[in-house]
């Protein structure tokens, strides 16, 4: 009995001075009673059963050291209470990340906005965690950032040391090789732009994805644009169905900044049937019925731009459907032991297969491209090899032998 | 034969566990065999004390009547196609014993060992200086007392260890976790304690510890406190059920009837299902109180749980039998029965209600199926414009069909045969009752192969209409709109349980009147060999919802035991028959 009350005795006789102070000081001290009063019975039976020795520690005694805390940052107890919902969610954020949940610690008005327009609890919580993992990559890379600055820093001196004692040496090239190269690009992609095959980017998915799926979507084809712009022999890239003022195209006119009206590609607002002959059109989808057993170089492929999370199926077979097209999936049951994960592949591994198909012909080269998680290895078509080498004769001429005949084998 | 194979070695599973034949509780020790998520575990019940005997009793009662299910086990199961647990009795019987057999292991972490006594600084120093893992020690510490249930001493203890190292501050989250552990040990002044501290050292709480000081706060004097907790969480979001639960509750203690009513319509309000919990404790609680406005909200209770098809579970249902047996005057009397195949309850011998949609219903489901299943806003996805066209044609042609066939699921049923003699066995043995047949099927059926013998798919085609879609259109919402289109005598016989197409509809009220459809007219195949006759899993007759009479009820209610998918319906029922002479007297 005498451990807590004989703390809480002087504890309340200093607040009793407070207690002019405020409105909220008098309810403190009147709830301080209260809470005295209860706590009698359940201490005298406390006591009963604590009769400990004396080495322990006191049970209580952190209370009070907490509630006389209290007193040093009394200010924070005094707040108004008609706070608008928003300072409440912050604050909560604020204490969920006190009690180790994955919240952001600092959290701006717009994304606040957004927090309270999600639908659920689970969405909330899932966006919480998306600006948790956002903030702590961020601070990540910022260390990065600066302990290569430190290397470099020392590197630098270490080589001023050095070069003083160097002499003067004879070079061939000044060091531009990032401007050579993208200029050989930029002449590589000029030429596609006239003869090369063309590849289309369906974007009239814009009403299926939400903008997270978008977002994704855009960031796939910067890089599918990527691997493009680098290959020996481009495609010429079309995105078609993209609508001015979309959000496909404002999205892309954010990424790609002043450098989008200088892209090596042609986006329209036409559909492909417009552009090119019905019949020549291939339409890629994973829902297809019909496989994929060569690359034509006379037909026109379509991808559909389109990331889709929430697993709604069949939806670029019906748009192939309804323009009556003709469609294909890639081969992946037929050479790749299949382990996880869905057959829809992201945009540029799509390129990536294609160019190396482009290029070779060799569906075991170009489907290393399909993620090592998603299958277990390649599959034996003993004579199915036998078809493609003696097809490929006449082409491997045309390139180092290395690159082809190549098996890799997982396991 | 496949069939049989497996049948077999359920029997020997069976056989494999030593049976404990329960005598009258005289042995100190008895087993209690009870079957959860595949497992088989052994409780030992210790009757030592008189007070346990009334348990023990129950436990004899309950083994009894699960060595009942266990010979039932044993027989094919007579159940419908939807009856609780028949999934799982399916995939048991189709599956091999090793694959039943595969026991959970217990997942083994490094764990530090717990103190049992409250303990020094200098221990609680010594235990922080042999903990290697990752995360702050007293984090883990208290997380581990919550999973152990440790006393709260010993908590105390390492808070004040705690706080004697950080000037006397426990963090947030170490008070919060201590605030748990008091709730569970139900120790309202520390709770109280905790609160004060709480609400004094921090301007707000997150929803966490606020429900958790809920479920402190309600049941003690100042409950009233923990509405305002209440009020706090709703000014982010919407309170979780298990919040309305724990105020609901708690106003029922302190005999609040109205804000407990006004509790729970703000909860239906926000579109939440109330725990099972809540409203066994309006149940429970009017048993003590006899007020017409009462017992009308909790038959409004019920009418919820017709509503939303909800059934109740068997603690639940037992308090509503208490309830309605303590209405004075009225005579109520309560039996827990089953329902017989010709839809009479076996207590009462009343008929309960029919499946059967009424016409309203089933001209909108009708419409929905159309709208939503085979059109869902673009009708390339499950077919095309014409195909559709070409199929409204082709029903609207036809009498209407007495039963619709989904060829390709029926003919890949058997394994072991050619799919077009399967297909041409089921449709002669149906044609040979002079019924009106469709076989629905994709144009490559029609391709002669190894598969499908073209004499056999001739055949069929005499036997009964058909309709093939192209091999990329899906066929089963065809079969749906085909067997709708027939009218109510109608089925269709698939083994598919077609929850893709439920899911397709837009709301739960119009994918539980699939459902209730669905239950009515679909036929599934018994697997049996196909050689010998056909049968079929009985459709059942009566609908599976809690309904009354006025001067009876009757309510389906979950087992304890039995584990059931969301598309199985509760086997077992509550009767519920006033007395004749009462009506009388009133």
């Amino acid at each position: 009995m005498n451990v807590t009350v004989r703390f809480l005795r002087p504890f309340a006789r200093l607040m009793v001075p407070f207690t002019p102070h405020g409105k909220r000081r008098n309810l403190y001290s009147t709830i301080l009673q209260r809470y005295m009063s209860s706590k009698v019975p359940s201490l005298s039976c406390y006591n009963k059963d604590s009769k400990s020795p004396l080495k322990q520690l006191e049970l209580d005694g952190w209370k009070t050291t907490m509630k006389s805390s209290i007193q040093e940052d009394g200010v924070s107890v005094v707040s108004d209470k008609d706070e608008d919902t928003l300072t409440a969610t912050r604050e909560m954020i604020e204490m969920r990340r006190l009690l180790g949940a994955e919240v952001p610690e600092h959290i701006t008005e717009e994304e606040l906005k957004t927090l309270s327009e999600c639908p659920s609890k689970s969405a909330q919580k899932k966006y919480l965690r998306f600006l948790y993992s956002k903030e702590k990559m961020k601070k990540a890379k910022q260390l990065k950032k600066e302990m290569r600055a430190e290397a470099r820093e020392e590197a630098k001196k270490a080589k001023l040391l050095e070069t003083t004692t160097a002499e003067q040496q004879d070079f061939m090239f000044l060091r531009l090789w990032d401007r050579q190269i993208n200029i050989a690009m930029g002449w590589k992609g000029v030429q596609a732009m006239q003869f090369g095959q063309p590849l289309v980017f369906d974007m009239d998915y814009e009403n299926y994805m939400k903008r997270v799926e978008l977002q994704n979507a855009v960031s796939q084809l910067l890089e599918s644009e990527g691997w493009n712009r680098r290959d020996v022999d481009p495609f010429h890239i079309y995105f078609c169905n993209l609508k001015t003022e979309s959000a496909y195209h404002r999205e892309l006119v954010k990424r790609y900044s002043e450098k989008w009206d200088k892209l090596l590609l042609t986006a329209t607002e036409k559909s492909p049937i417009d552009l090119f002959p019905k019949d020549s059109i291939i339409y890629l989808t994973a829902d297809s019925p019909n496989i994929m057993t060569t690359f034509k170089h006379d037909k026109i492929y379509i991808i559909g731009s389109f990331v889709d999370k929430n697993a709604q199926t069949g939806i670029s077979l019906a748009k192939a459907k309804r323009l009556n097209l003709a469609t294909e999936r890639l081969p992946l049951d037929k050479y790749l032991q299949w382990d996880l994960g869905s057959k829809n592949l992201t945009l540029d591994q799509m390129i990536r297969i294609l160019l190396c198909m482009k290029n070779t012909g060799n569906w075991e080269e170009a489907l290393k491209f399909v993620p090592k998680r998603k299958h277990t290895g390649y599959l034996e078509i003993p004579q199915h090899s036998k078809v493609v080498s003696k097809l490929k004769k006449p082409m491997t001429s045309s390139f180092p032998k290395g690159s082809l005949n190549v098996r890799t084998r997982k396991r | 034969m496949t069939h049989l194979s497996g049948f077999r070695s359920v029997r020997k599973l069976w056989t494999n566990i030593p049976y404990f034949e329960l005598g009258p509780a005289t042995s100190p020790v008895t087993f209690f065999l009870t079957v959860t998520r595949n497992q088989h575990r052994w409780f030992s019940v210790k009757t030592t004390s008189p007070a346990n005997s009334k348990t023990m009793n129950l436990l004899v009662a309950k083994t009894r009547t699960l060595k009942k299910e266990d010979d039932n086990n044993r027989q094919v199961s007579s159940d419908h196609y939807f009856a609780a647990g028949a999934a799982k009795k399916r995939s048991y019987l189709n599956s091999s014993p090793e694959q039943q057999r595969d026991h959970a292991m217990p997942s083994v972490r490094g764990t530090i060992e717990l103190p049992t006594t409250p303990l020094t600084s200098e221990a609680w120093d010594q235990l922080q200086a042999e903990f290697n893992g990752k995360g702050s020690f007293e984090d883990r510490v208290i997380s581990q007392m919550l999973h152990n249930h440790s006393s709260i001493d010993v908590a105390k203890s390492l808070l004040a260890w705690v706080a004697a190292k950080n000037n006397g501050i426990v963090g947030y989250n170490l008070l919060v976790k201590y605030l748990y552990l008091c709730v569970s040990h139900k120790e309202t002044s520390e709770v109280i304690d905790v609160y004060e501290i709480l609400k004094a050292k921090y301007k707000c709480l997150e929803s966490g510890a606020n429900s958790i000081l809920i479920r402190g706060l309600m049941h003690s004097d100042r409950w009233r406190e923990a509405l305002l907790l209440l009020e706090d969480i709703k000014k982010v979001m919407i309170p979780s059920k298990k919040n309305y639960d724990d105020c609901i509750r708690g106003a029922l203690f302190h005999q609040d009837v109205s804000l407990a009513w006004s509790l729970y319509q703000e909860l239906i309000g926000h579109n939440l299902t109330p725990l099972l919990e809540t409203l066994k404790a309006f149940f429970d609680f009017g048993k003590n109180i006899n007020d017409d406005h009462y017992s009308n909200k909790l038959l409004d209770i019920l009418a919820y749980l017709r509503n939303n098809q909800l059934y109740p579970g068997e603690a639940l249902a037992h308090s509503i039998k208490t309830w309605f047996e303590s209405i004075p005057g009225k005579q109520w009397k309560g039996q827990f029965t089953t329902v017989q195949k010709s839809g009479h309850c076996s207590s009462c011998g009343r008929a309960l209600e029919s499946i059967h949609l009424s016409s309203e219903e089933y001209e909108f489901l009708k419409e929905k199926i159309l709208r939503d299943v085979i059109d869902g806003g673009d009708q390339y996805k499950k077919t095309t414009p014409q195909e559709l066209k070409r199929f409204e044609n082709f029903v609207n042609s036809c009498p209407p069909f007495d039963i619709v066939i989904d060829g390709l699921n029926v003919a890949k049923m058997f394994p072991k045969s050619r799919e077009s003699q399967a297909l041409l066995s089921v449709v002669s043995q149906l044609a040979q009752q002079s019924l009106r047949l469709l076989v629905l099927g994709r144009k490559h059926m029609l391709r002669p192969s190894s598969r499908w013998k073209k004499e056999e798919m001739e055949q069929v085609r005499k036997q009964a209409y058909c309709f093939f879609a192209d091999n990329i259109s899906k066929d089963d919402p065809f079969l749906l709109y085909a067997t709708l289109n027939s009218g109510n005598h109608c089925k269709f016989i698939t083994q598919d349980l077609m929850r893709d197409h439920k899911a397709c509809l837009p709301d739960a009220h119009t994918q539980r009147l699939f459902f209730k459809w669905q239950q009515g007219h679909q036929l599934a195949i018994m697997k049996c060999s196909q050689r010998s006759k056909l049968t079929f899993q009985h459709t059942l007759s009566y609908d599976t919802v809690v309904q009354t009479t006025g001067d009876s009820w009757h309510i389906p209610y979950d087992e304890d035991q039995v584990q059931r998918s969301s598309y199985e319906v509760p086997t077992k029922w509550l009767c519920l028959q006033r007395k004749t002479q009462a009506p009388a007297l009133c």
